[in-house]
C-alpha cells in the first residue's frame, strides 16, 4: 500500500466535500458515516503502510513524485527549468503519524456522532473534521514543502473553521480571530523560511533539500535563519511561546473537534514539521538551542498556567501546550526520536483526555471542575479510561507516557542538567495538576447536586472510542518501545559532515555540552548505531524522577480529593500573588493586548499627526498652491487659449459654409469626381516618383 | 509594334472613358463611358499577355472574364434606369437626388 | 507596314469614335459610336492575336451590348434631349483630372517603349477552354453565378410596378 499514500488524503478530502456539498443539513443526516467510513478506509492503509515499515520488508523512505508543472524561464541571459513536482514522501515517523491521525480521527468522528447530535450544523461538523484529516494526512505524507505549507495553511482554516463552528456566539468568534491571526504571524516564518530554501536550493523537494544539506553546500548562518523561520512557524501551530495565547482560547470549539484538531494532530504539526526539516536544525546548531529553550520555557509556563484553571477544557488545553513544550524541547535537545515518540504517545492519552472532558462535560452541561466532583459513581467507565489517561499523561511506569518522557529526560538529562531539572519539575506540575482534575471531577462529594442528578454515563458511541483510545493510551508505549521499533521507526536523520569550512559551520560549538554533543553525535554515526544509545537515565535519577512523581501525586490526592479542601485553600491563601501571576497567565495575554493597545494609540497619534501636520501642512498648502496656479491657468486659458480655439473653430465654420455655396450636394457624379480626385492625385503621386 | 502603343491607347481610352463618367448627364451616357473604360482595361489585358507572357493565356482568359462582368453591369444597369426613369420620368443624373440631405 | 497601318488606323478609329462617345450631344450618335468603338477595339484584339477575345468582343460587346444600349436609348429617349446640353458644368475639372492621371498611366506605357512581341501569336482557344475547365474552374462557374444574379435582377428590376 506504501505507493498508493496519496489515497490517504485524497479520500478524506474527497470524503469531506460530498459531506459539504451532498444532502440537506439535517440533525439525523447519514452523511456522517461516509465520513466515517472514508476514515476507516484510511486506517486501514495506514495501517498497512505502519506493517510494512516495521514488521515488512518495506524500505523506508519511500518516495514517489509526479510532475506537477515545468516552467521555463530566462533571466539575465540564463535559462532555467524549473520542475515543480508532488508526491509521497514516506518515513518512520510519517507510518507512525498516519496510523496517529486516522486513528484518532476516526475514534473522535464515532464519538461525534453522538456529541454533535442534534445540532443545526451536524453535517457540516463532519465535513470539517474530514477537510482537517485530509489536509493533516497531506501535510504527513507529501514530498514537497510547498504542499506541505498548503497543506499547513488548510489545517489552519480548518481550525479556524472548528474553533468558530458556534459562531452565534461571540466567544468562539473571538477565540477563532485570535487563532487565525496568532497562527499566521508564525505562518509568516516559515513562509520566509521557505523562500529562502527556494532561492538557495532551487526545489522544493524534501529530498534534495536534504541531500543539499548533506552537501554542507548551505551556509550555517543561513541555515540558521531558516531554522528559526521554521521554528517560528512551528510555534504559531504547536502553541510554543509566546504565541501559545490562542490555544486555551481555541477550547470555545466542539470538544470532540478540539480533541482532535487542538490536543492531538494539528498542534503536533509544528512539531512534524519540525521533525521533517530536521536536518535544517542539525546544521544550525544555534537554532536547535532556542528550539530547545523555547520548548523548555513553554512546558514550564503552561504546566504552571494549569494548576490554577478551573476549566476542564481550559486546563487540558494548558497541558496541551506544556507536552508540546516537551516535544519541542526533545527536539531542541538532539531528542528526535524521544520527541517524535512523545508526540505518538501523547496524541492518544491527550485525544483520550479530551473526549473523556466531553463526555463529563456531555453529562452534566458545565466546563467548571468545581460544579463536578464524584461522578464515579455515575460515569465509571469514563471514570476508569480518564484514570488511565491520567496516569499515562503523568509518566507512571508502564503506561504509554512513561516510555516517552523518561526517553525525553534521557536526553535532555545528557544535554543540559540545568534544563533537566527544570524540566523534571515540568512533569511533576504536570502529574500534580492532571490529578487535580482528576479528582477535582472525580473524586469526593457532588458539590452541585443537580448537576449530579442529572449526570449519567454516556452512550457506547462515546465509550467504545474512550475504551479504545485507553488500551492505545495504555499499550502504545510499551509496545512502541519494545524490541527497538521507536528507534528503528523514528531514528534520527543524519547529516554527513564534510570536511573543511562547512564542517566548521557546522561544528561551531555554542557551549561546551553542544560541543561534547556534536562530537559525540559524529562519533555514534561512526560507528553506524545510528540511534544514541545513552538515552537512558542514571539509575538513580530514574528511580528519583518515578518517587517525585508518585509524591507528586500523593500530594495532590491530599489536597484534592475533599470533601473539604482546606489544604488547597491554604495553600492558595499563602501563595496568593503566584496564584494570581498564574491565573492572569504570567500576563501573556495583558502582554499582547497591551502591545495592541499600545500599537492602538501610537496609531491614533500618527493619526494625529497624519490629520494635523502632514495634511494641514503638506496637503492643504500643496493644495492652495495649486489652487493660485489653477486660477492663473485658468484666465490664461480663458483669454488667449480658448479666444485661439474658437477662432479656429469659427475659421473652418467660415471655410466649411464658403465651401457649401460652392458646391452641390446630392450629386453622384460630384461624389464621383472627388473620388477621381483622389485617385489620379494618388495614381499619379504614386507612379511618378 | 511595341506594347507602349497598346498601353497608351488604352490609356487614352480609360481617359476618354473617366471623363465621359464625369461629365454626362445622362445615366445611358455614363454606362457607355464605362463600358469604354472596360474595353481599356481589357486591351491592356491582350496586350501584356501577348507581349509578356506569350507562352500563357491568362490575360486573355481574364478579359473573357470582364467582358462577362460587364455584361451583367450593363443589363442590371440598364434595367435599374428603366425602373428609375418609370418612376422619376427623367434619365438625368442630377435629378437623382432622392438622397440629397 | 502593314501591322503599323492596322495599328494606327484601328487605333485612330477607337480613340475617336470613343471621343465621339463622351462628346456627341445626341444620345443614338454616342450609342452608334459606342459600336464602332468596341468594333474597332475587337480589331485590335484580333492585331494582338487574340483570337477568341476577337470572337466574344464581337459576339458579346458589337452584337449585345452596343444594341442593347441603343436599344434602350431608342426606348427612353424623348424628342426633348435634343436640344439639351448632354455634358455638365464640371467638365473643366474632368478634363484637369484626366490631364493629371495620364501623367501616370502614360509614364507606365512608356516604360514599355522597347518591348517587342518575341514569338508569333498563336490560336489560344484550346487554352483557355482547358484553364475554364481546369485551374480557374471556381471563377468560371462564379462568373456564371453571376450571370444568373444579372438576369434575376434584370427581370426584376425592370417588370413593370404593377405587375411586382
Amino acid at each position: 500500500m506504501i505507493e498508493h499514500a496519496y489515497l490517504l488524503p485524497l479520500i478524506a478530502f474527497f470524503a469531506s466535500l460530498v459531506m459539504l456539498f451532498a444532502g440537506k443539513e439535517d440533525p439525523r443526516s447519514p452523511l456522517p458515516w461516509l465520513g466515517i467510513g472514508a476514515m476507516t478506509a484510511c486506517l486501514t492503509i495506514a495501517v498497512s503502510i505502519f506493517w510494512s515499515a516495521a514488521f515488512g520488508g518495506g524500505v523506508l523512505p519511500y518516495e514517489r513524485n509526479w510532475r506537477w508543472f515545468s516552467l521555463a524561464a530566462s533571466i539575465g541571459g540564463k535559462s532555467f527549468i524549473v520542475d515543480m513536482s508532488v508526491g509521497t514522501l514516506i518515513d518512520g515517523p510519517a507510518a507512525v503519524t498516519l496510523v496517529v491521525v486516522t486513528l484518532v480521527s476516526l475514534m473522535v468522528q464515532i464519538y461525534s456522532v453522538v456529541y454533535m447530535h442534534g445540532d443545526t450544523r451536524f453535517k457540516r461538523y463532519f465535513a470539517f473534521v474530514s477537510f482537517f484529516t485530509a489536509a493533516m494526512l497531506g501535510l504527513v505524507v507529501s514530498s514537497s514543502l510547498l504542499v506541505t505549507f498548503a497543506c499547513w495553511e488548510l489545517m489552519g482554516l480548518s481550525s479556524y473553521l472548528l474553533i468558530g463552528f458556534w459562531f452565534e456566539r461571540e466567544g468562539p468568534c473571538e477565540a477563532q480571530k485570535k487563532a487565525f491571526m496568532t497562527t499566521k504571524l508564525g505562518d509568516s516564518g516559515l513562509y520566509l523560511a521557505l523562500l529562502l530554501i527556494y532561492a538557495k536550493v532551487g526545489s522544493f523537494q524534501l529530498s534534495q533539500i536534504q541531500q543539499f544539506f548533506d552537501n554542507g553546500f548551505m551556509p550555517a548562518t543561513v541555515a540558521t535563519v531558516i531554522a528559526v523561520g521554521i521554528l517560528v512557524g512551528a510555534a504559531g501551530k504547536s502553541a510554543q511561546a509566546p504565541l501559545f495565547i490562542w490555544l486555551p482560547d481555541a477550547m470555545e470549539g466542539p470538544t470532540p473537534g478540539s480533541a482532535l484538531i487542538h490536543a492531538a494532530t494539528m498542534v503536533a504539526a509544528g512539531i512534524l514539521l519540525v521533525s521533517k526539516t530536521y536536518f535544517v536544525f542539525l546544521a544550525s546548531p544555534s537554532a536547535m538551542e532556542a528550539a530547545g529553550w523555547m520548548g523548555l520555557i513553554t512546558a514550564f509556563l503552561a504546566a504552571s498556567m494549569a494548576l490554577v484553571s478551573f476549566d476542564i477544557k481550559r486546563v487540558l488545553a494548558f497541558s496541551t501546550v506544556s507536552q508540546l513544550g516537551f516535544m519541542m524541547c526533545a527536539l531542541g535537545v538532539g531528542g528526535f526520536t524521544s520527541g517524535l515518540f512523545h508526540l505518538t504517545t501523547h496524541a492518544f492519552f491527550k485525544a483520550l483526555l479530551f473526549l473523556g472532558a466531553g463526555s463529563v462535560i456531555h453529562a452534566v452541561h458545565t466546563n467548571d471542575l468545581r460544579r463536578m466532583g464524584g461522578l464515579s459513581k455515575k460515569m465509571p467507565l469514563t471514570f476508569l479510561t480518564m484514570l488511565i489517561a491520567v496516569l499515562a499523561i503523568s509518566g507512571v511506569p508502564g503506561l504509554s507516557g512513561y516510555y516517552s518522557k523518561d526517553l525525553i529526560l534521557a536526553d535532555v538529562w545528557n544535554h543540559d542538567h540545568a534544563m533537566f531539572w527544570i524540566l523534571l519539575f515540568t512533569a511533576l506540575m504536570t502529574a500534580f495538576y492532571m490529578f487535580r482534575l482528576f479528582f477535582l471531577a472525580f473524586w469526593g462529594d457532588d458539590r452541585d447536586h443537580e448537576k449530579f442528578s442529572h449526570a449519567h454515563e454516556s452512550p457506547v458511541l462515546i465509550t467504545g472510542p474512550l475504551v479504545i483510545l485507553a488500551v492505545f493510551s495504555a499499550l502504545a508505549g510499551a509496545g512502541l518501545d519494545h524490541d527497538g521499533l521507536v528507534s528503528k521507526l523514528l531514528a534520527k536523520p543524519t547529516i554527513s559532515v564534510m570536511p573543511g569550512a562547512t564542517a566548521a559551520a557546522v561544528a561551531v560549538p555554542v557551549d561546551g555540552a553542544k560541543a561534547e554533543t556534536a562530537g559525540h553525535e559524529a562519533r555514534g554515526e561512526s560507528s553506524g548505531r545510528g540511534e544514541r544509545h545513552e538515552s537512558h537515565l542514571p539509575p538513580w535519577l530514574h528511580m528519583t524522577a518515578i518517587t517525585l512523581v508518585l509524591c507528586s501525586i500523593t500530594l495532590s490526592f491530599f489536597m484534592y480529593r475533599g470533601p473539604t479542601y482546606a489544604l488547597a485553600d491554604a495553600v492558595k491563601a499563602n501563595l496568593a500573588p503566584i496564584c494570581t501571576l498564574l491565573e492572569r497567565r504570567w500576563y501573556f495575554d495583558d502582554f499582547f493586548y497591551g502591545l495592541v493597545a499600545l500599537a492602538d494609540q501610537a496609531a491614533a497619534l500618527a493619526f494625529w499627526i497624519d490629520a494635523n501636520v502632514v495634511d494641514r501642512v503638506f496637503v492643504d498648502g500643496w493644495g492652495l498652491l495649486m489652487l493660485i496656479f489653477a486660477r492663473i491657468s485658468d484666465a490664461f486659458d480663458n483669454i488667449f487659449v480658448d479666444s485661439a480655439v474658437d477662432g479656429v473653430g469659427s475659421l473652418g465654420n467660415d471655410l466649411g459654409v464658403g465651401l457649401r455655396s460652392l458646391v452641390k450636394e446630392g450629386q453622384v457624379q460630384e461624389y464621383l469626381m472627388y473620388a477621381a480626385i483622389s485617385f489620379s492625385l494618388a495614381a499619379t503621386l504614386i507612379l511618378t516618383r | 509594334m511595341t506594347l507602349a502603343h497598346y498601353l497608351t491607347v488604352a490609356a487614352l481610352l480609360f481617359l476618354i472613358g473617366l471623363f465621359g463618367v464625369l461629365t454626362r448627364r445622362n445615366v445611358i451616357g455614363i454606362l457607355m463611358s464605362i463600358e469604354l473604360m472596360f474595353n481599356a482595361a481589357n486591351v491592356n489585358l491582350a496586350a501584356f499577355d501577348r507581349f509578356l507572357h506569350p507562352e500563357g493565356v491568362a490575360g486573355t482568359t481574364l478579359a473573357l472574364l470582364i467582358i462577362t462582368v460587364a455584361a451583367a453591369e450593363v443589363v442590371v444597369g440598364l434595367a435599374l434606369l428603366m425602373a428609375i426613369h418609370r418612376n422619376l420620368g427623367t434619365a438625368y443624373v442630377e435629378d437623382f437626388n432622392l438622397l440629397k440631405g | 507596314m502593314l501591322e503599323h497601318i492596322v495599328f494606327y488606323s484601328l487605333s485612330t478609329l477607337v480613340l475617336v469614335c470613343a471621343i465621339g462617345v463622351v462628346t456627341m450631344r445626341n444620345t443614338v450618335h454616342s450609342a452608334l459610336c459606342l459600336g464602332l468603338c468596341l468594333a474597332g477595339l475587337a480589331g485590335l484584339f484580333a492585331s494582338l492575336g487574340a483570337d477568341f477575345l476577337f470572337a466574344a468582343q464581337v459576339m458579346v460587346y458589337v452584337s449585345g451590348i452596343a444594341v442593347l444600349i441603343i436599344f434602350t436609348v431608342m426606348l427612353l429617349g424623348r424628342a426633348s434631349d435634343l436640344h439639351l446640353r448632354q455634358v455638365n458644368d464640371q467638365w473643366m475639372a474632368a478634363l484637369l483630372i484626366c490631364a493629371v492621371s495620364s501623367e501616370g498611366l502614360l509614364k507606365i506605357a512608356r516604360f514599355f517603349s522597347g518591348t517587342l512581341a518575341t514569338t508569333a501569336a498563336k490560336p489560344a482557344t484550346r487554352d483557355i477552354g482547358r484553364l475554364f475547365l481546369g485551374e480557374w474552374m471556381i471563377p468560371f462557374e462564379l462568373v456564371s453565378l453571376v450571370l444568373m444574379a444579372a438576369l434575376l435582377g434584370a427581370i426584376f428590376f425592370s417588370r413593370s410596378e404593377a405587375s411586382r
